[in-house]
This record gives structure tokens, sequence and C-alpha cells, in this order.
């Protein structure tokens, strides 16, 4: 699976300009990290890859093929989960992910479904309301629609958000294995997330790229080439405490919190 | 796609709404039959088609109210945010869309059967009838063109209204009521209850047999075939969408038969 | 607490909407000008006092209601409710947003009664009373919108759901708007209100509406309580069970309308046999009416000779509302009790007699009077207050049902204590007068009378003599009505009608000394008369009515009816055995006034709002379903069948006969000709032993067969 983007631009009817002339190139296989303050652009992006928007200008492919035209080809192999969704609360689990699955047209929906239901480990809850499933278990049967059809391309945005720390490290995980042999873009404010298990990160600031590349190809980037540590307002008695060996969200935040009009860094 | 629709009956009938509103629409029918109906309307018999037609309009703006309160399952805040999921889904949204208001008329029309069932029943017991020979000979005509096209136009211009503000569709409920208000013209007395209690007093025989002069059929006609175009004009968005400025796309990928 | 719901009642009066809904409910009463009329009666009270605040409770209460399902779905569907609840339990939310709504409401009716009412003063002229403008505008219309409120709440707390919730209220307010529009009770957000009078007070009227409305507001409140969101409070579901059982006990024993049965048909009091040995030779009451509570007291004191040397049964006939206080002979206290039975407004009650040759029986009796239920969606008329009084045979006093007169009849003295500006007015040919005053600033009436029964009136009259042919009448009037009585010259067109009368068929010989009383009364949808008095209904006498150019100068019909009455049905007589035979009084009755209509105002405007109604109801009549087919007719429930029958047998009494004998008229040669068949009617030697004029005297006198006379669907005349 590829997706190019090519000058990708589009504004807002209200004149906010959400993406600036935006190129890049996913393939498969791989798990690339998005990662952004709000408002930076990034579920527009992921609104554009998902064939939900139109861009104003530029070019975005799937395998070739231009979006939002083949729109259809993209989303018979596109498994995603918005940052904000609902569920139908009179469904039980399984009848929802069912239905799903007969949205996407799925050929075996019963083994699919029961498939998804075993990968986010739900289980005893698949003949449950959804009504009566808590935050966390709501979030997993998101995923589990996302993963119905095993999809070659996975968007996930804010995953991990309602899990408790086990579970986020178990869908870390499991995100890293889907990764091996599909394409995976992970949206998250969560930079452990997409530190252990990103091979690659891109950074948007205003809707430009700040920078893609690796997660150590970051680091390096910033402390090498000497972007200063964003000031904090001091509070009295309080102290920053600087890590030892730089880290990521550093980086990160160091990143973000640059002078504009900085060239985007690409490794 | 008929698991789809299998699925939104289930969604729009095994609620505490359809069971409410079937116990309301029985208690309003039973009062009505009892307080109106039985007396006969326009001097002829209570079982006559013009007195159960009279009954069926009678039922219609709780009816019509049904059925844009199932289409607000699809227009709803929360409706909306699952469409965000099945916007993702490489499924025709006309098609959907089409589904989707199948089963809101599904459900509308099991509550519709339930009135006519109860008034068939009614009528029965009291005048020792065969209930088979009142629907077939006396309700179902009457109650088909009193009721079905008002309710595919209220589908189908519900559909359209929900999707441009769902709080449009509360303000659509109130029309009937407003209708039965109005002095309309003559061809327009289905719409204001006024067909079945005038028409039998104006035919210059008793028990007039039944009988709905050609341009009210026309414009019943009308109103369901308007009520489907509005249906098929605009599918249901995932989101607030800005304006697609290329054209359709041009190939589908096959799909195995739902 | 106070502090939240002032906050939410500004938050909620924050909003556009409610805003909205504020406004429209303050201009509603427009409604009731032009759209909405539910009150019947031509009243100015009725037209711009009650029908305004009843359009207003409706439109109010359905606005109100719309806005707290919105306002509880808000809270949820914003996901407002999850933060709040933090704050506040939503035990206690829900009693906030309650109290906000009704705060809100509170406003919305002080804005409308601050608007209105005034209105209704310019709108209503002379006759406006402040107070009753009130009390319309609190309870007709003020008392709607926290029931409406409370029924919306309630269904939302329930259902959780505002699809559905919206469902229930809807088709609740519907019902009560349509279906149910016509039973007082059930009619929660409009209730029965046909008439408010202009010239005498509405006591009975606001305190029947008021207590539907406190009724369901009990019954609401319950349900509010159950349906807060679920805490183990047991205090607060007894207080539920407590509330709902007080509305189950409010409804079941309301005070206001009695059981009797529903059959008009049956008059079984008319037949108990009666009692063997005992005569009446006297009887006396003495009333004590509490005017504020709207009961009366009285004692009743009854002579009978007993020749049968045995106890025996004496039947009374008493207002259903009533109790016996106590009942005793000579002294000492004789066993009573009551049948259980109820017919035309009264209970039976049965005393056992003595076996004494002569006993005097004194009956201790009082309470609140109840209306017949078939007249429950017109109450009103049962009126006992201070500014009128009205106590008709039972209503006055235990009416003796199977005990003969000692002599020709039985004559009565009654008394009856009230404020110093009430008039008086026996409704027969006595007149009453002051035999004291009392420390207290009453006054004590006396009048003589004859039979078992006898009506009382009582208010601030005018009395007014005029001079018709030879006959005085003492036309009685509310003093309010001075004004326009005198300036649309109300004497002036009595005289019109007893003219016509005495000319066409002679003067009614019913008259004792030639007198006759016409009294004003409180709106009650018609009149009646009897020997030597008519009654008079004050809707005819309303300013509109008596200027309506398109009547001529001559108040309303009714009063022409009851006028009428003197002449057929009182000084002619009719039997009234079978009250479904179409040939009684009203036949000729409803005739007469035609004609008298007919020189007062053209033969157009007779024809209109007479024979052509003759026609069309007479049509319905004949056409009706279950008149063609019989057969269908009794497999009806059977209320459904009294209720038709009674519909039929006023249709056949008010507009077939009339037709006929319209037609008589016609076959008979002209009106010349049937004033002379009818004026040879009037004075004809009369059979002692039976003494009423029946059809086939008509038809004989007409020279008609009653085959001639069918209308058989032709109905040109």
């Amino acid at each position: 699976m590829e997706i190019t983007m090519k000058h990708v631009s589009l504004t807002y009817p209200g004149g906010r300009k959400a993406l600036q002339d935006l190129s890049l190139t996913l393939r498969s296989p791989g798990l690339t990290g998005l990662l952004g303050p709000n408002g930076a652009g990034k579920s527009t992006l992921i609104k554009l890859l998902s064939a939900a928007l139109a861009p104003d200008s530029g070019t975005i492919l799937a395998d070739g093929r231009p979006l939002p035209e083949q729109g259809d080809y993209l989303k018979s192999r596109l498994g995603c989960l918005p940052q904000e969704f609902g569920l139908f609360d009179e469904l039980t689990v399984f009848q929802f992910l069912d239905y799903m699955a007969a949205l996407k047209g799925l050929p075996c929906r019963k083994t699919a479904v029961q498939k998804a239901i075993a990968a986010v480990r739900l289980g005893e809850r698949a003949r449950s309301r959804i009504s009566t499933l808590s935050g966390g278990q709501r979030q997993r049967v998101g995923i589990a629609q996302a993963l119905l059809g095993e999809p070659p391309f996975l968007i996930f945005d804010e995953p991990t958000v309602g899990l408790d720390p086990e579970e986020r490290l178990q869908f870390r995980n499991q995100f890293a294995r889907l990764a091996k042999d599909r394409l995976v873009l992970l949206s998250t404010h969560i930079i452990e997330d997409v530190q252990a298990v990103c091979s690659r990160l891109i950074i948007l600031r205003e809707g430009k790229i700040l920078f893609s590349g690796t997660p150590d190809g970051l680091i390096q980037t910033v402390f090498e080439s000497g972007i200063p540590f964003p000031k904090a307002e001091k509070e009295p008695g309080a102290e920053r405490i600087f890590p030892a060996a730089p880290t990521l969200e550093e980086a990160y935040l160091r990143l973000i919190s640059g002078k504009e009009g900085r060239q985007p860094c690409r490794l | 796609m008929i698991t789809i629709f299998r699925y939104e009956c289930r969604r729009l009938t095994g609620n505490r709404f359809f069971f409410g509103m079937a116990a309301i629409l029985l208690f309003f029918g039973q009062q009505t039959f009892e307080r109106v109906t039985l007396t006969g309307v326009s001097h002829t018999a209570p079982f006559s088609p013009w007195s159960l037609g009279d009954f069926a309009c009678r039922m219609l703006p709780l009816l019509w109210a049904a059925a844009l309160s199932f289409l607000t399952f699809f227009t709803s805040p929360q409706a909306r945010r699952t469409a965000v999921l099945t916007a993702c889904c490489p499924v025709s949204p006309r098609r959907y869309a089409a589904v989707r208001l199948a089963a809101a008329l599904a459900g509308t029309g099991i509550l519709t059967i339930l009135c006519l069932a109860e008034a068939a029943a009614l009528t029965a017991w009291y005048f020792h009838l065969f209930i088979w020979d009142i629907v077939w000979k006396n309700l179902l005509f009457p109650a088909l063109i009193t009721l079905v096209p008002p309710l595919i136009f209220a589908l189908g211009s519900g559909w359209r209204l929900g999707n441009l503000c769902p709080r449009l569709l509360f303000g659509w409920m109130a029309l009937p009521f407003f209708l039965r208000l109005l002095p309309l013209a003559d061809n327009f007395h289905l719409w204001n209850g006024q067909f079945f209690a005038q028409y039998p007093l104006t035919a210059g025989v008793l028990d007039p047999a039944f009988f709905i002069p050609a341009p009210m059929v026309l414009l019943q006609l009308l109103l369901a075939a308007g009520g489907i175009i509005l249906a098929g004009l605009f599918p249901l968005p995932a989101l607030p969408m800005r304006t697609r400025k290329r054209t359709a796309p041009k190939s589908r990928e096959k799909r195995s038969s739902l | 607490m106070s502090a939240l719901i002032f906050l939410e009642w500004k938050r909620l009066l924050s909003r556009p909407s409610a805003r909205l809904i504020l406004f429209l409910t303050i201009f509603s009463p427009a409604a009731g000008l032009f759209l909405f009329r539910p009150s019947a009666a031509d009243t100015m009270s009725s037209v711009f006092l009650a029908n305004p605040a009843l359009a207003g409770g409706a439109a109010g209460g359905i606005l109100f209601g719309l806005l707290s399902i919105s306002e509880l779905d808000r809270g949820k569907r914003s996901g407002t409710d999850v933060l709040v609840w933090t704050a506040v339990s939503p035990y206690t939310m829900a009693a906030v947003r309650l109290w906000a709504l009704l705060s809100a409401a509170l406003a919305a009716f002080v804005l409308t009664a601050a608007l209105w009412i005034p209105a209704g003063r310019i709108l209503a002229g002379s006759v406006f009373d402040v107070l009753d403008a009130f009390w319309a505008y609190f309870i007709f219309m003020g008392l709607a919108l926290p029931l409406a409120i409370l029924a919306a709440v309630s269904a939302f707390q329930f259902t959780g759901r505002a699809d559905l919730s919206l469902a229930l209220f809807g088709a609740f307010a519907i019902l009560s708007l349509t279906l149910w529009s016509g039973n007082w009770q059930l009619c929660w957000l409009n209730p029965c209100v046909w008439a408010l009078s202009d010239d005498f007070s509405n006591f009975r009227i606001f305190r029947s509406a008021a207590y539907m409305r406190l009724t369901w507001a009990a019954g609401l409140s319950g349900l509010w309580i159950l349906s807060r969101p679920a805490v183990r409070r047991r205090k607060k579901r007894a207080a539920a069970l407590f509330l709902l059982l007080t509305f189950f006990l409010a409804w079941t024993f309301q005070p206001f309308t009695d059981h009797s049965d529903p059959d008009q048909s049956v008059s079984s009091f008319d037949q108990i046999p009666p009692a063997d040995g005992i005569s009446c030779v006297r009887r006396s009451v003495r009333l004590f009416p509490d005017l504020r509570a709207g009961t009366v007291r009285g004692t009743a004191v009854y002579h009978f000779l007993n020749t049968s040397g045995k106890p025996q049964s004496a039947a009374f006939g008493i207002n259903p509302g009533y109790r016996i206080c106590s009942a005793s002979a000579g002294g000492t206290a004789v066993p009573f009790s009551f049948d259980g039975r109820q017919e035309f407004n009264e209970a039976l009650l049965e005393v056992t007699l003595p076996t004494g040759s002569e006993t005097e029986l004194v009956l201790e009796y009082g309470g609140f009077p109840r209306e017949d239920r078939s007249l429950s969606a017109m109450q009103g008329s049962a009126e006992i207050s201070e500014e009128y009084l009205y106590l008709p045979n039972a209503d006055l006093a235990p009416r003796l049902l199977n005990v003969r007169p000692a002599g020709e009849t039985i004559p009565a003295v009654t008394e009856i204590t009230l404020p110093s500006h009430m008039t008086v007015i026996p409704f027969g040919p006595s007149h009453a007068e002051i035999t004291a005053e009392n420390e207290d600033g009453t006054l004590t009436w006396r009048y003589e009378s004859e039979g078992t029964g006898g009506i009382c009136y009582a208010g601030d009259y005018v009395r007014q003599d005029i001079e018709a042919d030879g006959i005085t009448v003492e036309f009685y009037y509310g003093r309010k009505h001075q004004d326009v009585m005198e300036e649309a010259g109300a004497a002036e067109a009595i005289q019109a009608v007893i003219r016509y009368c005495t000319e066409h068929y002679g003067p009614p010989f019913c008259l004792s000394g030639r007198t006759l009383k016409l009294i004003q009364s409180r709106t009650s949808g018609g009149g009646y008369a009897t020997d030597g008095a008519s009654l008079l209904d004050e809707a005819d006498f309303t300013a509109a009515n008596l200027k309506n150019s398109a009547k001529g100068a001559a108040p309303g019909e009714v009063m022409i009816h009851e006028l009428v009455h003197q002449w057929w049905g009182l000084t002619q007589m009719f039997d009234s055995s079978d009250p479904a035979d179409p040939w009684s009084a009203e036949g000729l009755t409803v005739y007469t006034t035609y004609r008298i209509v007919k020189e007062l105002y053209g033969e157009e405007y007779a024809d209109t709002h007479y024979t052509d109604q003759w026609i069309r109801e007479t049509n319905d009549y004949y056409l009706n379903f279950y008149v063609r087919r019989p057969e269908y007719f009794s497999r009806l429930p059977k209320k459904k069948q009294l209720d038709i029958t009674n519909r039929f047998s006023r249709v056949r009494q008010y507009c077939e006969m009339p037709l006929k004998i319209r037609k008589a008229e016609q076959l008979a040669g002209g009106e010349e000709n049937m004033d002379r068949i009818l004026r040879g009617l009037f004075s004809r030697e009369i059979d002692p032993f039976h003494p009423f004029l029946t059809w086939e005297t008509f038809l004989n006198a007409c020279g008609l067969t009653e085959e001639d006379l069918n209308l058989d669907h032709d109905f040109s005349i």
C-alpha cells in the first residue's frame, strides 16, 4: 500500500488554512506516528487520507489512484478509527461489528468479527449491549471495527484514549505487530506510544510538516541544530528538571516551539 | 444490505421509544374509535370505509410524528458521531440511506398496522363481524390511500430536513395538526381529515360506495412521489462536509452481496 | 437550593428559545378571541375572559411542556449533565430544574395577566369584574402551566428519551383537547368552562375547575416524584404514593357531580308506591346557606298523619351532595338510610316514620350540592355565593316522593337567611317578605308555597314591573345589567312577546292574579317556566346580543321561548311520562317562537335560524345509521346507546316536531288557519282527568292524520 500526497492544501470555509502545500509518501509496511499541537492539521490530514474530504489543491494517490474520486478503492482497504466517534448503543458488540462488517462488504463476516473481537480482547463482552460498556471498552470496540477484514491501511487517531496503561501497552504492541505487513498511521499526543513502536514520525504545525523522519533522527536534528528549549513561565518554587539524556518528548517540544518560518527537517 | 436493513429495523423497533409509541397509538386509537368512529361518520356505518377512513385520518398526525421520530435515530448528534465510522466504509451513501429509510418505513408500517388492526378488532368485536371482511372490504383501501402517501412523504421530507438540521424534524411533526386547522380546497381534504366526513354527505345517496376522486388520488400519488424524490436527493453525510469540487467517481469495486 | 433555582432560572431565560416561548405564551390568549373558543355562551365574560384564558392555558401549557422536554434533553445531549452531577446530585438537580421551569411559568403567567386583565376590562365593558378576571386567568391558564411542566418532565424522566416523552406529552395534550374535552375530570389542559356569568358570581365553576386542576396536580406531582433519578429514598417514595393516593381519592370522591343514572328514560323515583295511610299536612324549611363555602344547612319539618297504625317509610329525594345530620320525630331519633340510587340529580332517602297518628319529622341536612352528571361539562348552575343563590327542589329541601297531601296540596313555608343586599325570589306565584333583621346584618326572608318542591333564587336583583296586555310582568334582573337593559329596551321586547301570544292564543290563565315573574338567571344554557314564573338566561341579555342589529331590537330567542312556555307547557300541559316522546311542550313552543321571531326579525332570519336548522338536524336524525339499522344499535354498549338516545330525543322534540307542525300549517291552509287552530286548542275545555294536550288532539284539530305529517325526507316547506 502506498499513499502519496503532493502539494496538498486545504482551507476551511471560514478562511482557516488547515494544510499548506503538504507533500508526503506513506508506504507499507510501517508504523508512522503523526504528531502536532492542537489545530496543527492532524485530523484534517486523516480525513483527507480516508477520503472524507477533498483538498483544495494538490493530489492524493492511493496505490496510484487519485482520491477522492477513487475513494471506494481506498475505503475497501482502510480501517479507520477517528478521534471522536459514536457507536450504536442499542446493539451488542457482536451485532455492531457485524453491522460494520456488512457495510464493508466483507465476505466472511462472522469470522472477521470474531477475529476482531479476539484482537481487542472483548470476547467476554461480545454479547453485551454497547450501552453497558465502559469508556475503555467502547474504545476497544472502535479499534475492533477498524481491524475488521484486516485492511492493509490502518489509521488510528488517539486510539488509546480511555485505556489503562496495561491496555495501552498491549495495543501499542499490537499496532507494531500490525505494522509489520501493512501501513499504519497513528496520530497521538502520547509520545511514549510513538517512541516505542513508530518507525517514522511526521510532525505537523499550522498545516505544515515540521519534521518527517525517524524518532532518533528527530532527537539528533533538534539537539544538534541548537533549537532552544521553550521558555517556561517560572512559578515561585518551581524547578525544571532536565533529564540526563535528551528524550523524544523534549525534542518534540523544542521543535514545535521553535520560531516560525523554520524549514522542516526531513531525514 | 439485507443485514444492514435487519439491524436498522432492530435498532428502531427494539427500544423503549417504539414500544412506548405503540402504546400511545393504541390508546389514542381506542379512544378515537370509541368516541368518534363508533357513532358512525356522516350517516355511514361505523364499519364502513368512510368511518374507518376517518379513523385512519385521525391517527395520521401521530403516525406522522412517529415516522419523523424514527428519522431522529439517523440524524441525531449521536447518530452523526457514529456516521464518522460508517462514512469510512466502501458503501454507496445512497444505498445506505435507502436501506435506513426502508427500515424507518418498516417501523412506521408496523405501528400503522397495529392501529388498523386495533380498529378492525374493535369493529369485529362490537358488531360481531368477521375481521378479515372488515379489513379487506372496508379498511384496507381507505387506510392505504390515506396513510401511505403522507407517511412516505414524511420520511422523504424528514430525511431532507433532518440532514439540514435535526431540530427541524420536531417542527415538521406539527404539520398535520396545522393542516387540520386550515380550510383547504376540496381536493386537499384528505390532508385535513375532512374528506371522509364530508364526501358521503354530498354523494346524494345513502351509504355511498367508497370512492376517492381522481384528483385526490393523483395528489396522494404526487405526495408519495415527492417523498421518494426528496429522500433520494441527499445522501446522509458522515460529518459536516466541505463541498467536493471534483466529479463523481467513475469506477466501482465489485462488492459481494450483503 | 434557592440559589441554585435562581441560577438555573437565569440560565433558562437566557436561552432564546425559552424567551420565545415566554413571548408566545404571553400573547397566546389572543387565540381565544378568534381561534379557540371552547366557551359556548355569549356572555361577555365567556367571550372576553374565559376563552382567552382557556386558550392561554392550552397554548401555554403545550409550549411549556415542549420547553421542559427540550431543557431536560439539552443537558443530556450536550453532556453537561455528567459535569453538573459531579457538583449537585441528579436528584437535587431534577428538583432544581423543575422549580426553575415553574418559576418561568409563573413569570409568564404574571406578565400575561398584567396584559390581558386590563384588556378584558376594555373588551367586556361594564360587566367586567376584576376578581372574576383574576380567577379566570389564574385557574384556567395559570394552573395549566405547572401541570404541563409536571407531565412533560415526568414523561422525560420516565422514558429518558426526548422523542418518546414528546410523543407521550403530545398524546396527553391532544386527548385533553379533543376526545376528552367533554369529560370535566379528564380535560386537564382545557377545563370544561362552557360559560362565565356577567351579572352574577362564578364561584362554582371556578371551584370545580380548580378542584380538577389540583387533582391533576397531585397525580402529576406523584408521578414526577416517582420518575426522579433513582435514589433509594423511602420518604420520597412514600410522598409519591401519598400524592397518587390523593389523586385517586380526589378523582373518585369528587364533590361536584353526582352519580345519577345516565339512562334518562328511567324514573324509578316516580314509581315508588305511595306510603299506605300516610299523608302530609304541611311542611316548612329553614335554610342557612354558607355563602362563602357554597354549602347549605337546613332544617325541614314535615307534619304527617299516619292512619295505618304501623311504621311507614317515607321516601325523599335529596341532592346527592347533602347528608342528613339528624332525623327525629317527636324529639326521638328515627332511622334513615340512603338507597344508593340517584336519578335526575336526586338521591333516594328513606326515613322510617313511627306509628303515631301525628308525626312531626325534623330533618337536619346540609352539604355542598352536586350537579347532575349529565351536565358535568356545563357546571356552574348550582351557584351559592354572596352574589347569587339558586336552590331548586331537592337542593332546597328533601322532596317528598311517596306521601300524598292531606288536602289538595301540601302547603309549605320557607325561611332563608341571607345578606341584606340579596333579594329572595321564589320561582312561582308567591313573594318573599323580610321577617327579621338579624344582628349580623343578615335578613331572614319568608315565603309560602305549595307542593313537594320549589325553587328559590336570590341575588342582587332589580325589579321592573311591566304591564303588557293586562298582565303584570315582574321583571327581575341583575343590578350589574341595569344600564344595558334600560339602554336596549328589554322591557319593550318582553311586552312585544306577551302581546303576540295573548293576541294569537289568549291570556295564559295559569297566572294567579295575572302576574308573571320573569327572572334573569345566571347563565344556564336555557331556561324553564312554571306557574307564574319564567326563567331567562342572562346570555340573552348581553350587550352584544341586545345590540345585535341582525336581531333587531328584540332580545334573544331563549327569552321568547321561555315566555311562550307560559302558554304551551303550563297553561296547556303535555304528558311528560315518556321523556323520549317527540310530542312535548317543546314542539309548539319552538314553533311559536319561530313565528314570533319571524314577525320581529323577518322571514329570512327566521328561516335561516329555525326552519333550516330543523331540516338539517331532522335530516341528520333520519339518516343516522343507527336509526336506519336499529339491529346494530342494540350491539352498542349501553352507555353509547344512552348517549345516542338522549341526542335523538332532543332532535325529535326540538326539530322534527316543529317541522311537522309547520307542515301541518301548510296543509291546514297557512298561518292564519294554524293560528285559529292553535287558539282553539289553547282555549279548549280541559278534561280534568286527562288535562294533557295530546298529539291526537292536535291532529284532529288540524283535520290531519299522522301519515299526512310524515316527513320521509321531504322537507320542502
